[in-house]
């Protein structure tokens, strides 16, 4: 009975400490599907901690929990916290996950700290990154976050005019298969395209224009080809390209070809395609005080100007970088994070490698546009 | 042979034909519901039995991921599953197959219960495996069949293992024998972890019961004895298991697991994340967990019961994922790959011997007041894990994925491959009603497209549940569409939209009542029948097709043989006990 009774013992002191041990340092596997009582473990007592904290709670969307934390909470309401981060319209952040998150001090005294956190979003279209600077403040024995709320503007009630054109299509019926279409389809023709070889693989650049009178949808593919003319592969530009051209649009495009040496090509053929499509110059995004930030961290940055009267949810930014002699030297693209209202400017930046920044001299971009419920 | 105490020898045990009865009250009105058809994985047997019923002897399907071999998962449930569907239809001979599963663990956790405890107390214990929370949620929930399939037949098989071991019967390393081999058959998770839980302990009681056997005890069993039988039946059950699946193993060699680990919240902390500890510990063990100090002290207390409470222990401790660090020990890699609420399911199997001396204690003890309790009990426990698929249903909102079926089985569309998002685990029962082919799937373990297999995420369809993983690795397909001919995709999740209008794809249809948008590409060639290294020759196919249902067929004749039989062909054995039980007699 003795040993048993200590048999008994070593199986729930072994259990407890094991779950303990689980629970305090836990596997990875737990810390990704932690959901809430990690902060219980991790007090803010350190500055570092309050930031990790919140960012915590923003991942978990646990709104209430990180708002509650704010050192600053009484200067707004919870849901110009919870719209600072995800926006007051539907766009790429109200469905965004929090991938990670880091932080970086920058600056500590007995009871201040300034700490820059950065978010790593992940959305269906790629990743973005939101950078906040943030005041971190002693009461008591722990720290909490003043959160540098930034509010979105409110558009006031206004009727704007819309004066755009639009093409419409009359299709034989509902039996229709898309795309096997009876008419001739638009003339498209690819008036610039650069091979160059980057990274781990090769790059085609280049501009496609729509020379005809009527919209086209349009994609552009490529198939590299071997000196003995074998396809060593072939991709399509996807969504580095506008796919919707009105008459005498140009769109950039870029396609990417991972681990493959330019030096194995010998030729290239390119496919552009077009077919017919029903659109409109609505809505009409003005892209206005663009520069080019030199080197380090090269980049170009503008506005976008939603001048209709709808919302759009998503915005797609296409940029041409050209030499001084009107060459093409980069295409390089960026979603919009951030719903454009009517009227209300929308800042954008895109990275330029910086040993392609040092050789351009000019630019053109275009936009393409996502509205939820619109289709094309 | 040392028996447990029971303090009311003179009860009599619960007649096995009356637990099957409550079986059948329990759980045949669930069944004929189709119940288990909300469960996370019941269409994704049923789909890998309409492929056997139409193909049985070639596991190729190229229904997912372009094409998969079925030699990656055990095939006997499914196939019993597509024989039955050529009389009933596929789901009712999923409820079919799925019911006598649930007898065999009452008659399983009845034999093996009894190398530990008495027949009054192996009866309750039966009887509570009836009401068994994780039985009720693997089946009703989760939908897990093959393991609540497998289980069942490695419990029946233990006590022929202890019959061999302990006392060299011939009949018992046969019966016995060919049920492991049908349980592996059957599962290969329960084959590789599972078996050991099982048979370790009862090896143990081999030896506790040879070291209680008095000095002139004719049967006292010798070490070197020991070895040799057990060795004898590992080697042989092994070779017959590496026949059997050999085209599974070949499969696995050549193939091994080595994509991104996909996370499961089964391996989370329970303690952090409470929610999870509600579904995968709560839920599972109910009432169970009362009884937890009970089987700690009775199991210490006892020394014949200590193997079953140390496999009882460590299948708990792995069965509570990541609160403690004991499985990512245990299981290595394979912790990242397997999910834990299995272990759950075998730990509250290896309890059950406990729970039935609990009962009958507690039933000497205060009579009609424990029978009210435990019932109670029973009742809130298998109540809770049967609700449990309503409460947190595998899909948020149910809808019919027949219309989608019927437009990708006319005018040609099913010349291209196909992908739906925000279609849950309805995209198995979209695979069963079309003959279209995906680039998705179910069965991630199967898949090979590299699309797939870099990235941490699960199926496409639910590609933002995993994160960036997931976004990536839809990100990568259409990139792709081209070359898998993946013209369409079915959206019921408007989250996606902005990827395929910006990717290039566009709307070109709408079906149940524009809940369902139809996305297309334009000169998508079609789909061609990829020529993976992975297809099966049609040798394995033949194996894969006569070999595990085979077994289990030889396995159902060996064990159904009555004992009379066996005396009529052989010399009377003394040594038949009354454990070596046969169907016919235990439903007497």
């Amino acid at each position: 009975m003795s040993n048993g009774r200590i048999l008994a013992i070593v199986i729930v002191s072994v259990t407890v400490a094991l779950i303990v041990v689980g629970t305090l340092w836990p596997i990875p596997a737990a810390v990704a599907m932690a959901s809430s009582g990690s902060d219980l473990l991790r007090p803010s007592t350190s500055p570092q901690a309050a930031v990790a904290n919140l960012a915590d709670e923003i991942g978990r969307l646990a709104w209430e929990k990180a708002y509650s934390s704010l050192a600053n909470n009484n200067e707004f309401t919870e849901l110009d916290f919870v719209h600072d981060l995800t926006g007051s319209y539907p766009s790429l952040r109200a469905y965004a996950t929090l991938d990670s998150f880091d932080q970086q001090p920058l600056h500590a005294s007995a009871d201040e700290a300034q700490i820059q956190l950065k978010l790593h979003w992940s959305t269906v279209v790629g990743s973005f990154l939101d950078t906040r600077t943030l005041r971190v403040v002693k009461t008591g024995d722990r720290w909490a976050v003043a959160w540098p709320v930034v509010k979105e503007p409110r558009v006031p009630p206004q009727v704007i005019p819309v004066n755009y054109l639009r093409w419409d299509v009359i299709y034989r019926g509902p039996e229709d298969d898309w795309a096997a279409q009876d008419v001739e389809a638009p003339h498209v023709r690819i008036v610039d395209m650069h091979p160059v070889e980057r990274g781990d693989g090769v790059i085609i650049m280049g501009e496609l224009l729509n020379e005809d009178v009527v919209p086209a949808y349009v994609t552009v593919k490529a198939t590299l080809l071997a000196q003995n003319g074998s396809a060593i592969a072939t991709e399509d530009s996807f969504d580095k390209i506008s796919h919707i051209l009105l008459p005498k649009q140009v769109t950039p495009f870029l396609i990417a070809f991972h681990n493959v040496s330019l030096s194995d090509v010998a030729n290239i053929h390119m496919e552009p395609s077009a077919s017919l499509i029903a659109a409109s110059a609505d809505p009409v995004i003005e892209i206005e005080d663009q520069h080019l930030n030199p080197a380090p961290g090269a980049s170009l940055s503008g506005n976008l100007l939603n001048q209709s009267g709808q919302v759009v949810n998503v915005a797609h930014v296409l940029e041409t970088f050209y030499d001084k002699t009107g060459q093409l030297v980069w295409v390089s693209d960026q979603f919009v994070d951030r719903a454009l209202l009517p009227q209300t400017p929308v800042s954008f930046t895109i990275p330029i490698p910086a040993d392609i920044a040092a050789k351009v001299a000019s630019e053109r971009a275009i936009s393409a546009t996502y509205s939820s419920g619109r289709f094309q | 042979m040392h028996k447990t105490e029971s303090v009311a020898p003179a009860s009599r045990p619960i007649p096995l034909s009356m637990i099957f009865m409550a079986a059948l009250v329990v759980h045949l009105p669930l069944l004929l519901m189709k119940l288990p058809l909300k469960s996370y994985d019941a269409n994704f047997h049923i789909f890998f039995a309409s492929h056997y019923l139409h193909n049985w002897f070639d596991p190729w399907n190229s229904k997912w991921y372009a094409g998969f071999s079925q030699t990656t998962y055990p095939p006997m449930p499914q196939q019993w599953l597509a024989l039955l569907s050529r009389i009933i239809g596929l789901d009712m001979a999923y409820m079919a197959v799925q019911f006598a599963a649930i007898l065999l663990l009452a008659l399983g956790v009845y034999r093996f219960s009894l190398l530990w405890v008495d027949h009054r107390a192996a009866s309750f214990a039966s009887l509570a495996s009836v009401f068994l929370g994780s039985e009720c949620f693997l089946v009703y929930s989760a939908g897990q069949l093959s393991t609540t399939f497998a289980a069942p037949l490695y419990l029946n098989a233990l006590p022929y293992l202890f019959q061999w071991v302990r006392h060299g019967n011939r009949r018992s390393f046969l019966k016995g024998g060919m049920l492991f081999v049908a349980a592996a058959a059957a599962h290969h998770v329960t084959l590789l972890f599972g078996s050991l839980l099982f048979a370790l302990p009862v090896l143990a009681l081999v030896i506790l019961d040879r070291q209680h056997s008095g000095r002139g005890d004719r049967e006292r069993l010798s070490l070197p004895v020991f070895f040799f039988r057990t060795g004898s039946i590992v080697l042989v059950v092994g070779a017959a298991v590496a026949l059997v699946l050999l085209p599974f193993w070949i499969a696995l060699i050549h193939y091994p697991v080595t994509q991104t680990p996909i996370p499961h919240p089964s391996r989370a902390n329970y303690l952090l994340s409470p929610q999870w500890g509600l579904n995968y510990f709560v839920v599972p063990y109910g009432a169970l967990i009362l009884a937890l100090p009970f089987i700690v002290w009775r199991g210490s207390s006892v020394a014949r019961l200590r193997p079953l409470l140390l496999g009882f222990w460590v299948a708990l401790l792995v069965g509570l994922g990541g609160t403690t660090p004991v499985g990512r020990l245990l299981l290595g890699r394979a912790f990242d790959v397997l999910t834990m609420e299995r272990f759950s399911y075998w730990a509250t199997l290896l309890a059950l011997p406990f729970v039935g001396l609990l009962a009958v204690e507690l039933i000497d003890r205060f009579q009609m007041r424990a029978v009210v309790g435990l019932t109670i009990a029973g009742a809130l426990t298998c109540g809770l894990a049967v609700a449990w698929a309503s409460y947190r249903p595998a899909d948020a909102t149910d809808f019919k994925v027949d219309t989608v079926a019927s437009w990708l089985n006319r005018d040609g569309h099913d010349r291209y491959r196909y992908v739906t998002l925000g279609f849950g685990n309805k995209i198995s029962r979209l695979a069963v009603l079309t003959d279209a082919s995906s680039v998705d799937g179910e069965w991630n373990s199967g898949r090979m497209l590299p699309e797939l297999t870099q990235y941490g995420g699960g199926a496409l369809t639910s590609s933002k549940y995993f994160g960036k993983p997931g976004l990536d690795a839809l990100s990568a397909m259409l990139h792709h569409a081209d070359r898998y001919g993946l013209k369409w995709i079915f959206v019921r999740d408007p989250y996606y939209e902005p990827l395929l209008v910006f990717g290039g794809w566009r709307r070109v249809d709408d079906l149940e009542d524009k809940t369902i948008t139809v996305w297309s590409k334009e000169d998508v060639p079609p789909a061609v029948p990829v020529n993976a290294p992975q297809i099966p020759p049609r040798w394995q196919g033949l194996m894969w097709g006569i070999l595990p249902i085979g077994s289990s067929i030889l396995a159902m004749f060996l064990v159904l043989i009555p004992e009379r039989l066996w005396h009529r062909r052989r010399v009377l054995q003394p040594s038949a006990t009354h454990e070596n039980l046969v169907l016919g007699r235990l439903a007497s």
